[in-house]
């Protein structure tokens, strides 16, 4: 694809961003630089200043102590803050403490008014203000130059729930939400461990997401922490709402329709990919977290993989390498077989697909690409249309493109069968990336079989393995193990040997701590008869 | 280097073994049976794997005096500047002829068997594009894709020899030595101009990253080549004898098409052509990449890139005019090329071997070059 760079060029797509993101705002928290004052009333003044316009924020004023001698200010976000929890916590302890003769100081208050169990101090507006964003509450004490930063927040996070997109029958049933702490929760009930190394940077100049990179020290691959904080670094954007805006301003080929970034809201999946040797971002605000990097094959793999039985799993395995390619090339064979190999049909079978199609007014590769794209128009609706007009669009559907379509003369019942069976088997891939990279091939494919018969079908897949062998994700070449091929990671693709099995890491991403595990096949005792 | 990728010993074994294989076993067979008769198959296999090893040493002991060099860059300093840079522009040129009888023996096979209304140069452009872009990725993802390829093309082998087996009547396969030696010597001299095109070697030992396992890699080379020509040509010559596979066209191809079992396992030929347009693809791929290693070297260029589409054109050109039809190609295929081949493959690679050792060139020992 970078062979069209000077042709972007041309159009001016590839200049280089001027200036600074964002117009100086002028009490903006990052310009400013002043420090607080003694003096609470200078506070409070330079408090209106930076929140100015913002209605939703309480300054309550308290005395500190029964004598009530000491002022003190407690400034908060009401939508964020929990009023209980800042009444138990704060207003009612200092209220009711004995405040010592000596003076208050802000140790004093660390240490014994305030039960809270994270307590920050600042100096600096910077931060104090930053932290009464996130929704903490700032606590500014008469005579103190300095703030504390107590927790009362409110709960405005899902509880954990099963799974939307990646459900399984077997397995963990927890998933990822939109509260970065509690994802990141997730994974630490599932590594007690202290290798398991959190690290976090905030993206977006406005936004400020926080973005949790998790990887296990001594696994994970060198070099791989490394570059994935360099690209995150790079990113300057006022603000991210999804992982999905992170995945692509960090993908190698920023061309390429597959990233090799995995996408999983399981934490059990993020949990076996850091096991791996792979790093995870996780983060705040979307269950969608980040497995950097995956490859074809993992991309092929389910969670669900690991907790059956190893047949069952291989024959999963294979069922679903199939259903890739019904999902990649069925359309395309039907349209190459119909249009330019009838030969390649059974006489009697060719008999009956002309019966069908006579009176059809398309030509193959037309019928075939109207189907894929009434499929997409329907599978677009059904996830767009609200909850309550699902089943309308579900009945329709059906009957449309099952039933009339086929009555009217409009497509052949054998384009509706292979159409149905390219859906159906786009779904058996886990991996949201990939299916819908596949969705957009399957296009090209059909384009290539109607001019060029299953030559053009042939020519496109080389096309795209070729531009597939280019594609490396952080180091891991994507179609690992495959191609290039390293015959002892083959045991994970299309087989699942048992897990006593895979003694070892996969070659390129978990070499620095090569063994897995011991030897563990099971090994009954000698029957005593 | 122009190109900075890195191949391992495997990739490269792979790589030859496709360069080798998927071309050879369709063309010519028939020539070999009109000469050698039932013992074409000798012919076809155990001669060229000889001349194999002779390409194999020559080629091994010039590639590692230079052993992180191509070929046409070492040239100039073996020859001295001037007749080493007409060299080197002399192999450019022509790995772009073999590029062009690659690409239409591609076409070829296509136009008569499926798309007999296709005009040829639509054919040779989209094989062409296909293979620049290979180039254009470079030689890492050639060798991978290599790797995607090959399994399929080893299974469609088996699979349709394993089922021709079945017709296989062993009296087709006697006497051997019916026509003599001499024609199983000019038949067996055919076939080498397809082993020796593992000469290539000279343009890719450089990429190699695993250089101490070559001698091995090579030698596993010319025993699976060995095996797989003798293979293709048993079951050809024990199904049809002789007599047919001397008037066949694409023998391999008609095999295929001749298999059916159970009235349901019938059109392999499907196979064959799906594979060979990968086949193909990858092998006009290399020569490609080494046509345009080799030019961008001779010109000085900092890219090999740039010189990948004009290459592109005179490939498409020179196919469309030297062999516009079949009878051309088989034609040269079976009179032309051998001699021809024979000579950029290992004369000349001999020569200038000979050449450097008189003048002790390059480092020679394996432990003294950089393998990084």
């Amino acid at each position: 694809m970078a062979m069209f760079h000077w042709l972007l060029n041309l159009f001016g797509r590839n200049r280089q961003a001027s200036g600074p993101l964002k117009k100086p705002y002028p009490v903006e928290p990052e310009q400013e630089d002043r420090l607080l004052s003694k003096k609470l009333d200078d506070n409070k003044q330079v408090l209106g200043e930076i929140f100015d316009h913002c209605e939703d924020l309480v300054t309550r004023e308290i005395r500190i102590g029964k004598q009530g001698s000491t002022r003190a200010l407690a400034v908060f976000f009401d939508p964020l803050v929990n009023h209980e929890a800042l009444e138990e916590s704060v207003t009612e302890p200092l209220q009711t403490i004995q405040a010592p003769t000596s003076g208050i100081t802000m140790e004093w208050l660390m240490e014994e008014a305030v039960p809270n169990a994270r307590v920050l101090m600042y100096n600096r507006w910077v931060d104090v203000a930053g932290e009464i964003t996130k929704g903490l509450v700032a606590l500014f004490v008469d005579g103190q130059d300095r703030a504390l930063l107590l927790t009362a927040k409110e709960d405005i996070d899902r509880p954990v729930m099963m799974p939307q997109t990646e459900s399984v029958a077997r397995g963990s049933l927890d998933a990822f939400n939109e509260n970065g702490r509690l994802n990141l929760a997730l994974v630490r009930k599932r590594l007690h461990t202290t290798r398991l190394a959190v690290e976090s940077i905030d993206i977006g100049e406005i936004g400020k997401t926080r973005i949790y990179i998790v990887y296990l020290k001594g696994i994970v691959y060198e070099g791989l922490v490394e570059e994935i904080k360099a690209r995150l670094s790079r990113i300057r954007i006022d603000g991210i709402m999804a992982s999905g805006q992170i995945e692509e301003m960090i993908q190698d080929a920023p061309y390429s329709p597959i990233s090799g970034i995995g996408t999983t809201e399981r934490p059990d999946r993020v949990v076996s990919a850091l096991l791996q040797g792979k790093a995870a971002l996780i983060f705040d605000g979307t269950p969608f977290s980040l497995i950097i990097p995956s490859t074809l094959a993992t991309d092929m793999q389910s969670p669900e993989d690991y907790y059956h039985r190893y047949w069952f799993s291989t024959f999963m395995r294979l069922i679903r390498w199939g259903a890739f390619l019904i999902a990649l090339l069925a359309p395309a064979f039907y349209v190459a077989v119909t249009t330019f190999h009838q030969d390649l049909i059974p006489t009697d079978f060719l008999m009956s697909i002309l019966a069908s199609r006579n009176g059809v007014p398309f030509p193959g590769m037309v019928e075939a690409i109207i189907m894929v794209l009434a499929f997409e128009v329907l599978q677009e609706a059904g996830i767009r249309l609200p909850k309550p007009f699902g089943q309308t669009i579900g009945v329709v559907g059906a009957i449309l493109i099952g039933q009339v379509a086929v009555s009217a003369g409009l497509v052949s019942p054998v384009v509706v069968v292979t159409i149905s069976l390219t859906a159906i088997a786009s779904y058996t891939i886990s991996s949201l990336g990939l299916s819908t990279g596949i969705r957009a091939l399957r296009i090209f494919f059909i384009i290539a079989a109607g001019i060029m018969g299953l030559f053009g079908v042939m020519v496109m897949f080389t096309m795209v393995t070729f531009q597939a062998c280019a594609l490396r994700s952080f180091g891991i070449p994507y179609l690992a193990p495959f191609a290039p091929l390293s015959l002892g990671d083959l045991k994970d693709t299309f087989v699942r040997v048992p897990i006593w099995a895979m003694k070892m890491r996969p070659r390129l991403q978990g070499y620095v701590e090569p063994v897995k595990q011991d030897d563990n096949k099971p090994k009954p005792p000698k029957p005593r008869e | 280097m122009l190109d900075n990728g890195r191949i391992s010993s495997v990739q490269l074994l792979m790589l030859l073994f496709t360069i080798e294989v998927v071309t050879a076993s369709l063309y010519v067979p028939p020539r070999y049976a009109q000469l050698a008769g039932p013992g074409s198959w000798i012919a076809g296999s155990i001669i060229p794997a000889f001349y194999g090893l002779l390409v194999i040493a020559v080629v091994l002991a010039l590639a590692r005096r230079f052993p992180s060099q191509a070929f046409t860059d070492y040239l100039p300093e073996i020859l001295g500047k001037i007749p080493g840079k007409l060299l080197a522009a002399a192999y450019a040129l022509m790995f772009v002829h073999f590029g062009s009888v690659i690409l239409n023996e591609g076409s070829s096979l296509i136009r008569i068997t499926i798309f007999t209304q296709t005009p040829g140069v639509v054919l040779d452009v989209v094989w062409v594009v296909l293979a620049v872009y290979g180039a254009y990725l470079g030689i890492e993802v050639i060798a991978r894709e290599n790797q995607l390829v090959l399994p399929f093309y080893l299974f469609s082998l088996v699979v349709i020899l394993g089922l021709a087996a079945h017709y296989i009547d062993f009296n087709n396969l006697r006497p051997v030595f019916e026509s003599g030696l001499l024609p199983m010597a000019r038949a067996g001299f055919i076939a080498s101009a397809w082993r020796g095109e593992l000469f290539l070697l000279l343009m890719l030992y450089p990429y190699l990253n695993q250089k101490h396992e070559d001698v091995k890699t090579l030698l596993l080379l010319a025993g699976f080549t060995l095996v797989a020509s003798a293979a293709i040509l048993l079951v050809i010559l024990g199904v049809f004898g002789d007599l047919v596979m001397a008037h066949l066209i694409f023998p391999y191809f008609i095999l295929a098409q001749y298999i059916s079992l159970f009235n349901f396992i019938e059109r392999l030929e499907t196979l064959v052509i799906i594979i060979w347009v990968g086949g193909v693809a990858i092998k006009l791929a290399v020569f490609i990449h080494s046509s345009a290693i080799a030019a961008a070297g001779a010109l000085g260029l900092k890219s090999y890139r740039v010189t990948l589409l004009p290459i592109a054109v005179i490939v498409v050109i020179l196919s469309r005019v030297l062999y516009d039809t079949f009878l051309k190609l088989f034609d040269f295929l079976i009179y032309t090329w051998p001699t021809y081949a024979a000579i950029v493959e290992l004369v000349i690679p001999a020569l200038v071997l000979l050449i450097a050792v008189i003048r002790s060139k390059g480092g020679g020992r394996l432990e003294n070059r950089s393998d990084s």
